[in-house]
């Protein structure tokens, strides 16, 4: 017994010897390991920070003479991204009710100021949503060694939107100068002190060249009169990647053949947002773009562009963002004049419930204003994806466009509500039947139904002389899950809208596509 | 007819009732119509000064207010709760700046409005000054600039046109200068003078006095100068060691170059071989050092600062420190031992004098062998296995004395 006893604390001291011994040594590695690492000297001069551009308020420098001394491009670069960075930190700062990142930007001093305003948004639990769209900076003064800069920012566009404990107090939006010294330290261009100079009020919009314009409730294009008869429009094998890689403009020239014969004049096409590059747009689609543009000009069919599918943050900090892709589509667009309007968003009002009402309306606003900035020539929309919400922002679109997939009988008398409502030209911007009687769909429209749908459609449009496209040219063979979900019988019933179906034959609703 | 009658009274009832309605909804209307209006206050406040802003509302309505400063924004309530007098919060109050104001209420907004608080210039005044750069160099044509910003005492910079004084000292120079600000700014460029030292700075705005700061004024580029040599004897001993010496450097406005300049030393032998030598000045005067070569020489030296300055050149020769040497052959002329090697003073050449055997056959070079002397002698072996028995030709050659020994037997 005594032996066992004997063994069993002779185990135990040599276990917890090596315990001991173990547990030293791990501590003593990762005291090392600690110690080596973070040590790196550019890290310390913050000389090559690897950053990636989250903020792009449009900027413009009026001038750079100042008496102090010139400029080099490369610290005006500088000084322009941290002045911009600085804007966004104090934006995410207010947002958040954190002082992350301020005190990159912000000088020991004057970062207090922030401090004590987020301090009491922080008691109030008030979280401030702000962005700023347009800055434009003149240098006032640059010092001898290149440490002491001063700008003048003026009418800078600022946007705030405020909530208490996630309920929507209220918004602005203000118009305002600025005067800002900064100083460069440890590698940042860091704001000292801040002034607000007052508000701004004048602003100039570009005039429009008279392409496209609309008076009263009618569309007019070069002075005459125009009625849209249209159809949503996806080449039938890539529907929803219209700009991939199979893009071939052949079969696009060929589809608007049959378009225009069938006596159409208007098609509507998709730019996916995110395909297109967020931010920083891909020439190579923009060029594909224009390829679209230039035949539907050719063949005699004006388009209504309707950018930003598939995009769905809204987010006051994701403003920016949106705004320079709007800029780097529309202003090289500006003056084709193969295009009738720029469609904002597709069906947005289906993003109220998840991304807040208030969200989705102030960025629509804002990106309106943006938009007819790039390109006043062009009218302006928004295609709603119900009649409900054909009101909203009516004062801000030139023309007002919805969906309508409901019960055919009752949209004669919806149509007269809706129009009695509105005093723009109203354009039924999608309908249509699917022929999806099926395995899927036992109790869909058959194809016959759907001719009779379109026939009894026509009728109605041609009695109110309203401006309509259809959905959609053709039947297609896969659906993306991106569009209708996953579920087999929706992507059914989504493959079946088409006029010409996916052999290439005509339906019998072709008769009645016009 | 009694039917008739009734009727037109329900119709006429009606109208009435219909119309009375138009009438209330229309004035109803007009109630919901909330106007506001702020009754006085200064739109322009001083820093520090509590503001107050009260609104007439002629409703009773929870309201808000918005407000959009240079730092950002916050929302404040009414002082009590259902009025609509705000008192605007002191860490906004002490900012310079815009204030821009928004009265809201959950429906929407009612009211906008703005107030300048400007910087207070009661308070006592603070200084920041920024100079750069910290060195210039004298001359006159580089500067430093010396910026100023006056703020107030809640750190909100004093508005344009503010009087500063700037001021600076160089030797028996003072200077004062009246500015006004501009861009929240005031600031002046320094321009150095001839000599050079250091400038002191300060400003000043009402009674606050700026700390004290310096510039360092450099010596401008150097001048070309004279160089000389120094050694302790002129014979080619490989030991002993000759100095090359700067005259004092001086830049064109008679001020000493500064300490650590790089002098480097260009030196051409006979042979056209380049030796170089450096140092750095002090007190403007480099000196830098050259063993003596070990054969007679003669040198020709030239010093450079590079890129500003370049001496004369001077030409220093080496006499030889041997005139003879003996060699001895032995043991069948295979060990030769060259040496004593004598100084010109009797003493014995320090260790480690370069020795050159070269060996011949037939007037073709077989060999060339490189020994160094230890205590003035230097020995050499010529192996069997490498030297078959005959007849051959060989020079030794030593501190610039060659030596030739023709026919040697080894056996």
């Amino acid at each position: 017994m005594i032996r066992w006893n004997k063994y069993i604390y002779t185990g135990l001291l040599i276990s917890s010897f090596i315990g001991v011994i173990v547990l030293l040594l791990f501590g003593i590695s990762q005291a090392f390991s600690f110690l080596n690492t973070g040590a790196d000297r550019s890290s310390m001069l913050h000389v090559a920070l690897h950053k990636e551009q989250v903020y792009f308020p449009k900027l413009d420098w009026i001038d750079t003479i100042n008496p102090g001394r010139p400029i080099e491009k490369q610290t005006q670069q500088d000084i322009e991204q941290d002045y911009l960075n600085a804007w966004y930190v104090r934006n995410v700062a207010y947002q958040s009710n954190k002082m992350d990142g301020i005190g990159d930007y912000y000088t020991k001093s004057s970062r207090k100021n922030i401090a004590n305003t987020i301090l009491s948004n922080k008691e109030k639990n008030i979280e401030i949503h702000g962005t700023t769209t347009n800055h434009n900076i003149a240098l006032d003064f640059y010092s001898a060694d290149g440490q002491l800069a001063i700008l003048s920012d003026t009418n800078v566009k600022e946007y705030q939107r405020v909530y208490r404990e996630d309920t929507f107090l209220a918004e602005t939006r203000l118009q305002s100068n600025y005067q800002v010294l900064l100083l460069l330290e440890d590698g940042f261009w860091r704001v000292r002190h801040m002034v607000k100079k007052g508000n701004y009020d004048q602003d100039t919009s570009m005039p429009s060249n008279g392409l496209a314009k609309v008076i009263k409730d009618k569309i007019y294009i070069e002075d005459k009169e125009y009625t849209i008869k249209g159809i949503n429009y996806y080449p039938q094998k890539t529907p929803w990647d219209m700009f991939g890689d199979n893009f071939d403009i052949d079969i696009i020239a060929k589809d608007f053949d049959i378009i225009t014969e069938a006596g159409l004049n208007t098609i509507r096409i998709f730019v996916p947002y995110v395909v297109f590059g967020k931010a920083k747009v891909i020439p190579e689609k923009l060029q594909r773009l224009q390829e679209v543009l230039d035949k539907a000009e050719d063949k005699n069919l004006k388009v209504i562009v309707t950018l930003f599918d598939f995009y769905g943050d809204y987010s006051v900090l994701d403003w920016t963002l949106t705004h320079r892709h709007a800029e780097q589509i529309v202003t090289p667009l500006a003056n084709h004049k193969a295009i009738l309007s720029w469609d904002i968003k597709n069906e947005p009002n289906l993003d109220f419930n998840s991304r807040g009402k208030e969200s989705v309306l102030a960025w629509l606003k804002e990106m309106i204003y943006q938009i007819r900035n790039f390109d006043p020539n062009h009218l302006i929309t928004i295609g709603w994806s119900d009649m409900g919400s054909a009101d909203l922002l009516q004062e801000d679109v030139d023309m007002v466009s919805f969906h309508y997939y409901l019960d055919i009988d009752e949209f004669a008398q919806k149509y007269k509500d809706v129009s009695a409502k509105i005093s723009k030209p109203l354009v039924l911007q999608e309908f249509g039947l699917s022929s999806s009687r099926g395995l899927w769909s036992p109790f869909g429209a058959s194809e016959k139904g759907q001719a009779n749908y379109y026939e009894q459609f026509q009728k109605m449009i041609k009695e109110e002389n309203i401006n309509y496209l259809s959905w959609t040219l053709y039947d297609f063979e896969e659906v993306p899950t991106a569009v209708v979900g996953k579920l087999p019988w929706r992507k059914h019933k989504q493959k079946h809208f088409g006029f010409i179906d996916s052999k290439g034959n005509k339906k019998p609703a072709f008769e009645f596509i016009k | 007819m009694k039917i008739r009658r009734e009727h037109i009274t329900i119709l006429l009832s009606g109208v009435l009732i219909y119309v009375v309605n138009i009438a209330f909804k229309s004035v109803l209307k007009k109630q919901e119509e909330i106007s506001v209006i702020v009754s006085a206050h200064k739109k322009i406040v001083e820093a520090g000064n509590p503001i107050v802003l009260d609104f007439k509302v002629n409703k009773e309505i929870a309201t808000e207010l918005l407000l959009h400063t240079s730092y950002g924004s916050t929302t404040i309530q009414p002082d009590i709760a259902g009025e609509t007098r705000f008192t605007i919060p002191r860490f906004i109050a002490n900012k310079k700046g815009t204030v821009s104001y928004t009265l809201f209420y959950e429906k929407g907004n009612l009211y906008q409005g703005e107030l300048q608080i400007r910087s207070n210039t009661k308070t006592k005044v603070c200084l920041e000054s920024y100079i750069g750069p910290p060195s210039i160099i004298a001359g006159g044509i580089d500067y430093a600039m010396q910026v100023v910003v006056p703020t107030d005492s809640y750190d909100n910079p004093l508005p344009d046109s503010t009087n500063v004084t700037i001021g600076h000292q160089f030797l028996d120079i003072e200077k004062k200068k009246e500015l006004r600000s501009k861009d929240m700014i005031a600031w002046q460029n320094i321009f150095s003078y001839n000599s050079s030292g250091r400038i002191l700075l300060f400003s000043k705005v009402k009674e606050t006095i700026s700390k004290e700061f310096s510039i360092d004024v450099f010596p401008s580029l150097p001048e070309n100068f004279q160089i000389q040599s120094k050694r302790k004897h002129s014979y080619a001993d490989g030991n002993q060691i000759t100095q090359f010496i700067t005259s004092i450097i001086k830049d064109k406005h008679g001020n000493i170059i500064s300490d650590g300049s790089l002098v480097k030393f260009v030196i051409k032998n006979t042979k056209g071989l380049l030796l170089h030598t450096q140092a750095n000045t002090v007190n403007g005067q480099a000196i830098a050092k050259m063993l003596h070569p070990d054969h007679e020489d003669a040198w020709q030296v030239k010093a450079y600062i590079h890129g500003m300055a370049e001496s004369n050149s001077i030409r220093i020769e080496y006499s030889k420190v041997l005139e003879d040497f003996d060699t001895q052959f032995k043991k069948g002329n295979r060990y030769v031992t060259v040496g004593p090697l004598v100084s010109f003073m009797g003493q014995l050449i320090p260790d480690g004098a370069m020795v050159i055997l070269k060996i011949f056959k037939e007037n073709k070079k077989i060999d060339t062998k490189v020994e160094t002397s230890s205590n003035g002698i230097a020995r050499f072996f010529l192996q069997e296995g490498f030297y078959a028995s005959g007849k051959y030709d060989v020079t030794i050659k030593a501190l610039g004395v060659e030596k030739q020994y023709n026919n040697i037997e080894l056996e």
